[in-house]
């Protein structure tokens, strides 16, 4: 069983690096964006290519910074101009984007699937509670922490996080206060889509490539979002590990019923919390 | 002298009447519509699929087409989803594409079915493995040309009794074909007095496999059969891997070998062994031919067993064509029953009872060949063995 425990801090340290992402972008741009997906995906890529060439570490450096450039651009030349437009403009739009993604990357790196290995220093098996378990799921446990972690404080005790935190309650009130919510919103957009970069590399040893690879996770992710709350990071974090532990134990115990669990844990938490599992900003 | 419209019309008649060629109309195009799994899990089955079925449609026309026709193929994407294959085949049939052929799925498959006859249309399968294409939900407009459920057990049986593991676990998708081989590999193995120790189906397109390995773990299996394809075979085989179940259980199974698949794993897929239901290095007549005309178009490369399936299909649609003189799906229909074709594997009789075609199949390893993991045969079973008779469970309605 702790094995089984361990896995499910596995996916719902991947879920949750996903889903933070998408938090913020949601957070500080009211942006539900569809598009998160093929960035997780084309961050898997771009870790892929730079892996074969100068191994994974710099994969997972040129995987977040290529993907954080990519998400600066998407806020200058997408979110901004159609921030005040009907936010199903802007929905619809990053779902074209997807689409897009989807076929550079089959266009770029074809459509045969594609792996990558872990790191050699990750690579391998330890010994618990009797049997084995990857190092490497130990290390994608220790990267979600360091993200929660690293993004906790960063929120918490700067003095941009206070800002983000703000303008994700309260844009037009943070914006008459001095704060630069343009300049705000690109940088934490950039990180959001870096971390999908982040997310897309850490995956790539655990999944074949693909260019569809975005869509199964991202409906897992917008179930984490939904579940703790639209713009919540601790909602978030908290939605992540349940939805982990969830599907887990599901495919253990009730494994005709496992995919359902999560979604039927939404509805419940939505009739019972129709905002989340902890408000906004939290 | 003035030109008027009864000297035009004259002129017209005259050179119409001088050459032939002009008043009669071309012969009707072979028009086969591909409803494919292009993207999604299941998205490099469908790649496969289109590049043998390009290859076989430009060989046939650069030849003079087939019996003065020529061959014209349209694509639709269905994502290996069995409702949008309906609607992407029913869009191809209504605009004239009525000679279907190869969707992945099973489901796919079954969900066309039914339509066929409304839709004025054929289906002819090359991927799906359930065995009620040909079974109970066969049809008078529907084909197979590839190895059902039934015929891989029919090699997994004498394989089965050669081994030395005495309990099994079964991972399997949650798709129509993944539960018929799951159920029959299970069958096979009890009636064999084997255990299976755990049987488990895993969602079309999952993403983490570590809960399923961890209760074969704990399951205490020796063996384990998988039956799983496309993206998902790649990402348990490399997850598996990681959690060394593979060096641990002797690990076996059905489209979990297959070309591209392997290819992509590489190292990962060493050891493995399974049904092979097609292999480049095979040496009729009819496929060395075919590879050496698959390498002079795509050079450095051989093709795949899902590649040759779809190319089967166009060889049996062609001769079809040929026999009946005609494109119309009826007609195409009853050409095909109870013919003989020459394939890759060689003669194949299509079957009349259940529209079976009936090929050897073949049961092998992941070697290495020139430095590059491969499937490699080492066991035939000829196509009367392989294909047991039909049960009656096919009654063709339609």
């Amino acid at each position: 069983m702790l094995i089984q425990i361990l896995n499910g801090l596995v996916y719902g340290g991947l879920l949750y690096v996903l889903a933070v992402g998408l938090v913020l972008i949601f957070g500080l741009r009211r942006v539900v964006n569809f598009a998160h997906g093929s960035l997780f995906m084309i961050g898997a890529y771009v870790g892929y290519t730079v892996t074969a060439v100068a191994g994974f570490w710099a994969g997972l450096i040129a995987s977040v910074c290529v993907l954080t450039a990519i998400g600066a651009a998407l806020d200058r030349f997408v979110f901004r101009p159609l921030q005040d437009e009907d936010p199903i403009v802007t929905m619809l739009v990053t779902f074209g984007l997807l689409l897009v993604l989807e076929d550079a990357a089959r266009t770029i790196w074809g459509k045969e699937f594609l792996t990558v290995q872990p790191p050699a220093i990750l690579s391998g098996v330890v010994h618990l509670a009797g049997t084995s378990f990857p190092v490497y799921r130990l290390a994608v446990i220790g990267a979600a922490i360091l993200v929660a972690g690293g993004l906790s404080l960063w929120l918490r005790f700067s003095r941009v996080g206070l800002y983000v935190r703000a303008s994700s309650v309260d844009p037009l009130t943070t914006g008459m206060q001095g704060v630069d919510t343009d300049r705000l919103s690109a940088m934490v957009v950039a990180i959001g889509a870096g971390l999908a970069g982040l997310s897309g590399t850490i995956s790539a040893p655990l999944v074949a490539l693909s260019p569809s690879m975005g869509g199964s996770i991202l409906i897992d992710s917008f179930v984490v979002v939904v579940t703790g709350g639209l713009g919540s990071f601790t909602g978030a974090f908290i939605a992540a590990m349940v939805i982990g532990q969830l599907h887990n134990l599901g495919v253990v115990f009730v494994p005709a019923a496992a995919s359902m669990i999560p979604l039927v844990l939404m509805v419940l938490v939505l009739i019972w919390r129709p905002g989340g599992l902890v408000k906004a900003g939290a | 002298m003035k030109l008027n419209r009864r000297h035009l019309l004259a002129g017209a008649t005259l050179i119409t009447a001088a050459r032939p060629g002009l008043s009669r109309a071309a012969k009707e195009p072979i028009r086969i519509g591909v409803p494919t799994a292009l993207t999604g899990p299941y998205g490099d089955l469908g790649n496969q699929v289109k590049r043998a079925t390009d290859f076989a449609a430009e060989a046939a026309n650069a030849a003079g087409g087939i019996d003065g026709r020529q061959v014209e193929v349209r694509y639709l994407d269905t994502e290996g989803r069995a409702d949008l294959a309906r609607e992407q085949g029913e869009k191809l049939a209504l605009s004239g594409y009525n000679l279907l052929m190869s969707t992945i799925a099973s489901g796919e498959g079954l969900a066309i079915g039914p339509q066929l006859l409304r839709w004025n249309a054929i289906y002819i399968s090359t991927i799906n493995k359930a065995d009620d294409i040909t079974g109970k939900a066969c049809n008078r407009r529907m084909f197979r040309v590839n190895h059902p459920d039934s015929s891989d057990v029919a090699v997994v049986q004498p394989w089965l009794k050669q081994q030395k593991q005495r309990t099994w676990a079964i991972q399997a998708g949650d798709t129509a074909w993944g539960h018929n081989s799951g159920m029959s590999f299970s069958r096979a193995a009890q009636e064999d007095g084997r255990s299976v120790e755990a049987e488990q189906y895993s969602p079309f397109g999952t993403n983490d496999y570590a809960p399923y390995i961890q209760k074969i773990v704990d399951s205490g299996a020796e063996g384990l059969w998988v039956a799983l394809a496309g993206r998902d075979a790649i990402t348990f085989a490399q997850q598996a891997r990681q959690f060394g179940l593979l060096d641990k259980v002797f690990t076996a199974g059905v489209s979990f070998i297959a070309d591209n698949q392997v290819k992509t794993l590489g190292d990962a897929a060493k050891g493995i062994v399974g049904i092979i239901n097609y292999s480049s290095t095979l040496d009729t007549p009819g496929n060395q031919a075919f590879v050496a005309a698959w390498q002079k178009k795509y050079p450095g490369t051989t093709p795949t067993n899902f590649e040759a399936e779809a190319y089967v299909g166009t060889e049996v649609l062609f001769q079809a064509v040929k026999k009946a003189g005609s494109v119309q799906p009826a007609d195409v229909g009853r050409a095909m029953e109870g013919t003989t074709f020459a394939t890759i594997f060689g003669g194949a009789l299509l079957r009349k009872e259940d529209h079976q075609l009936m090929t050897p199949n073949y049961f092998g390893y992941v070697g290495i060949v020139d430095g590059v993991a491969k499937p490699i045969i080492n066991m035939t079973v000829a196509a009367d063995v392989a294909f047991p008779p039909p049960n009656g469970s096919c009654k063709l309605a339609g």
